[in-house]
């Protein structure tokens, strides 16, 4: 097993790869506050995957690293409103034991693994048909 | 975890028996390889953290530091010395190499890095940086536009910052 690095820089790493664009190209993702040098609060997107009832749409989600992250998950909550099982209808909320990367997370998870999952997770073949709500409709 | 290399360890014993005046790096209890730093703001720099107009005819007193102190972070990576350690501010700085994450824009950090460097020759080499801003290989586009136009004035918001944020 290698050196263990520590939270700051492994938020470091992520925050450079969303700058330069190599991640998923249907995910982007940047920290709220370009001075917040504690690195706590991330903006991700997810473009709806084809095929589905969220195809050509936007979502914006909010991520919160706490202080142990990686070795807690971060808090996922949708802005736009969406209609799947892992998100709580009142207020966006990712429902972490619904998610699997996020019930059995892993250091070497990042945010990118969590937006590229829920992008997958949409476009399921249980979830990709839901009624959702109105386009632009936020918590 | 893997058995710290002898390399780390000897630096780290010589940071503690040898330290730098005006720099301490000491690593944390539960991961070796990451250090809490701290560096004394040069003395007639902005980041002195007193009014520069005074002359200073006093004994300097390594341990009763009154002035700007500011702390970063520094991590060896796995392939260390091989490549070189991660650093950054986390005190806020108004300096055109640093940025608002307190990312440094350092040659021997980055292309200029060579295994015979070792983590107090780069801490070092920071506090050095601290004394002669460059703003002609910039990090902080802003800062180096106004340190460039504006010099006393952009010195005048780096005291200011030093006293706001690196000396309490």
């Amino acid at each position: 097993m290698g050196a263990k690095v520590p939270r700051n820089f492994r938020l470091l790493e992520e925050l450079e790869k969303g700058e330069k664009g190599l991640g998923a190209e249907a995910c982007s993702y940047g920290l709220t506050e370009g001075d917040d040098l504690l690195m706590s609060n991330w903006n991700g997107t997810i473009l709806g995957p084809p095929h589905s009832v969220h195809e050509n749409r936007i979502y914006s989600l909010t991520m919160h690293c706490g202080a142990e992250y990686p070795d807690k998950p971060p808090t996922i909550k949708f802005q736009n409103q969406i209609n799947l099982p892992c998100v709580n209808p009142k207020n966006g909320v990712v429902d972490p034991s619904k998610l699997p990367c996020l019930s059995d997370w892993k250091y070497s998870n990042t945010m990118e693994t969590i937006l590229i999952e829920l992008r997958r997770y949409m476009a399921h073949p249980n979830h990709k048909k839901l009624p959702q709500p109105a386009e632009g409709s936020t918590y | 975890m893997a058995a710290l290399p002898k390399r780390i360890i000897k630096e780290t014993e010589r940071l503690a028996k040898e330290p730098v005046p005006g720099i301490s790096a000491v690593p944390h209890e539960d991961n070796l390889r990451y250090f809490d730093v701290s560096i004394h703001g040069p003395q007639t720099s902005p980041y002195e953290g007193r009014d520069g107009t005074v002359k200073h005819t006093h004994v300097h007193l390594s341990n009763v530091h009154v002035g700007g102190i500011f702390k970063l972070e520094l991590f060896l990576p796995d392939d260390y010395p091989m490549t070189p350690p991660k650093i950054r501010f986390l005190t806020k700085i108004y300096h055109p190499n640093i940025d608002k994450l307190g990312r440094i824009c350092l040659d021997v950090l980055k292309s200029n890095w060579s295994p015979a460097l070792q983590i107090r020759t780069i801490l070092l080499s920071i506090q050095a940086l601290l004394g002669a801003p460059n703003p002609d290989d910039p990090l902080a586009p802003d800062v180096a536009k106004r340190w460039k136009e504006d010099q006393e004035g952009a010195i005048a918001t780096a005291k200011e910052w030093t006293r706001t944020h690196a000396m309490t």
